[in-house]
């Protein structure tokens, strides 16, 4: 790390430093804690509630949805991007109506673009649609 | 006292512009909305809504945020009771009895205990924030920086390790939230710390990219299995019922207040509390468990009286001690104002608005919720896939919309896939935010102090308020820690 040369009392490393000596204290006391057979208990669920697996492919499409959105969302244009997202997850938690999935996310993409872009002037990328959706 | 008075009545004038009242109507329905649709809560709703804070000016944003934040609590009950399904974790208690009352046929019963219980509770409780926080606030003014070091410490304790199944894991979530809050330039010196190079980063982690991030990505997706329970006949109660819940709201007024004022961990121990007393006073106590309305009425109110608690150590000393309170924190920040022992002088107009808008807030919800609650159970029947589908899109618009930039977003997914991880493994979350806005507040106090004292440590501890602060930790945190481990050891002997 660059220190600027500075003439204050408290180096900026120091606060980090103790920072970084918590983060490992605790971080050492979960991994004893796992090792011993404390698992943890999935939020909302109680202790002693059958074990429930974890999800890794909803979590998978949901994050290629919103990494998707991301890409998309200064190439594309916001609403494309949107419609992308919004489908993604709804198929992610199971739905499977592919047609009407798309209408209901291209609809809701657009009021929100409009919404927010109209009605609150927060400026959202237009991208290939640009000139059309003004 | 009387001066006060006069600075609430000059609220209460701010508020009732046609503009200003709009918005809190807005609010109301909002919150409300956010309350009933499981998944979220009052801090996400109003961490999702707060890109408006870019163009809406900071008094009528902060009306609606406070309209937002009772209204979510009266949604969040009206799920627990016809659903079987609490919004958010102050409801949970609710669900024991008041989903009892709806199978027996009296749900209009416990929506009314839980409507009229709430409204009393928020009134009582909003009184005593307008006429305390401005008494702790002129006490803050003479503490020093060690001595707000002692106090964030306490708050990172507490929220630490009262919250969630397991102390550790909460303590663990804080660290990580204490990682994320030294990202960017350091405010003194301007050394980067932690930006690998990422010119984006210097700024730092914006906090409602977390708070979106950590609430909306990684909410619990569980889906709605329980059928909406009817409402048979108006949702009112009899003089009967009446008479069974007055005292319990009262005394959920008493239980919860304090615990909100002083950071006892989230709202579920006062109502957990609640109940039990209710319980324990109950001459109907065979009713228990089958639908007493008592069940419903006490942790109703404390529930409300406990979320007004929690702002007051919010405004007065600018400690967030609940997710909900830290993002009305970032609301205020994001339009300059910080709160703090000098709010009430700096900004009276902002923060005496605020607290007329919670009275005007609290009475539109008693009016609009009771009878429109069938249009709220409506709105259970949204399929879980396109809700969580909204929310999902709604909450990348918000962490976008803040700066215009994609690093946001890409911060926003990371901290999405920490926070699914958190909740399936259980660690609180509400540690981790806390964590990320306080960490650098509490090296601030830090520096300050040493400062002051040309680099003598002993200034931490110098004087009676953190020696009383530290005592405290001591006995609430760390003396059950010892005597657990203790009762353990024994055990395994």
């Amino acid at each position: 790390m660059d220190i600027p040369q500075d003439n204050s009392i408290v180096s900026p490393q120091t606060f980090p430093y103790m920072v970084a000596a918590f983060a490992s204290l605790v971080g050492l006391g979960l991994i004893v804690s796992v090792l011993r057979g404390n698992h943890g208990t999935p939020d909302g669920d109680e202790p002693g509630d059958a074990f429930t697996p974890l999800n890794l492919k909803t979590m998978a499409i949901v994050a290629t949805a919103i990494g998707l959105h991301v890409i998309l969302l200064e190439i594309a244009g916001y609403v494309i991007a949107a419609t992308v997202c919004f489908w993604g997850v709804a198929y992610a938690f199971g739905s499977r109506k592919i047609l009407k999935d798309f209408c209901i996310s291209a609809a809701f993409a657009l009021i929100v673009y409009f919404s927010f872009s109209k009605g609150l002037n927060i400026n959202l990328p237009s991208g290939i649609f640009e000139g059309i959706l003004k | 006292m009387g001066n006060n008075f006069a600075m609430l009545l000059d609220g209460f004038q701010t508020v009732f512009t046609p503009t200003n009242l709009m918005f809190g109507l807005l609010g109301t329905f909002l919150g409300t909305l956010v309350g009933v649709l499981p998944g979220i809560g009052p801090a996400l709703a109003i961490g999702l809504l707060l890109p408006i804070t870019l163009t809406v000016n900071p008094t009528s944003a902060l009306i609606m945020f406070a309209a937002i934040f009772y209204g979510a609590m009266y949604g969040g009950s009206t799920t627990s009771i016809l659903l079987n399904t609490p919004g958010e974790s102050g409801s949970v208690i609710t669900a024991l009895e008041g989903n009892k009352m709806a199978k027996a046929g009296r749900a209009g019963a416990a929506l009314a205990t839980a409507a009229i219980g709430s409204f009393v509770a928020g009134t009582i409780a909003t009184l005593l924030l307008a006429f305390g926080a401005p008494v702790l606030a002129e006490f803050a003014l003479t503490i020093q920086p060690a001595g707000y070091l002692s106090l964030i410490i306490l708050a990172f304790a507490t929220v630490g390790t009262l919250l969630g199944t397991s102390r550790l894991r909460g303590l663990v979530a804080l660290s990580m939230g204490l990682v994320i809050g030294l990202i960017g330039a350091d405010l003194q010196s301007g050394a980067l710390r932690l930006t690998f190079g990422n010119l984006n980063a210097i700024d730092g982690i914006e906090t409602v990219t977390v708070i979106v991030a950590i609430f909306a990505l990684a909410s619990r997706h569980t889906m709605i299995k329980a059928s909406v329970l009817q409402i048979n006949g108006k949702a009112w109660m009899s003089r009967e019922d009446f008479k069974r819940s007055w005292k319990p709201w009262l005394r959920g007024t008493a239980i919860g207040f304090p615990l909100g004022v002083i950071p006892a961990g989230g709202s579920e121990v006062p109502t957990f509390l609640s109940y039990g007393v209710e319980k324990a006073l109950s001459k109907n106590k065979d009713e228990f468990g089958k639908g007493a309305i008592e069940g419903v009425a006490g942790p109703e109110a404390a529930n409300n009286a406990n979320a007004a608690g929690v702002l007051v150590p919010m405004l007065a000393l600018g400690l967030p001690t609940s997710a909900t309170a830290a993002v009305v924190l970032v609301a205020f920040q994001s339009f300059n104002i910080q709160p703090g022992p000098m709010l009430f002088q700096t900004n009276p107009e902002i923060v005496w608005g605020l607290i007329a808008s919670l009275f005007v807030g609290n009475f539109l919800l008693l009016v609009l919720n009771l009878p429109l609650i069938r249009f709220w159970v409506m709105l259970l029947k949204i399929p879980t896939h396109y809700l969580y589908a909204g929310i999902t899109t709604f909450a990348l618009l918000g962490a976008y919309a803040l700066n215009n930039s994609t690093f946001d977003l890409q911060v926003a997914l990371v901290i999405g896939v920490v926070g699914f991880l958190f909740r399936r493994f259980g660690v609180p979350i509400t540690p981790l935010i806390i964590g990320a806005i306080l960490g650098p507040l509490s090296e601030l106090y830090f520096k300050r102090a040493l400062q002051i004292s040309q680099g003598d440590w002993h200034i931490l501890i110098a004087g009676v308020f953190p020696k009383v602060i530290y005592g405290i930790l001591f006995l609430v945190i760390i003396g059950p820690l010892v005597w657990n481990f203790k009762k353990q050891f024994a055990v395994k002997k």
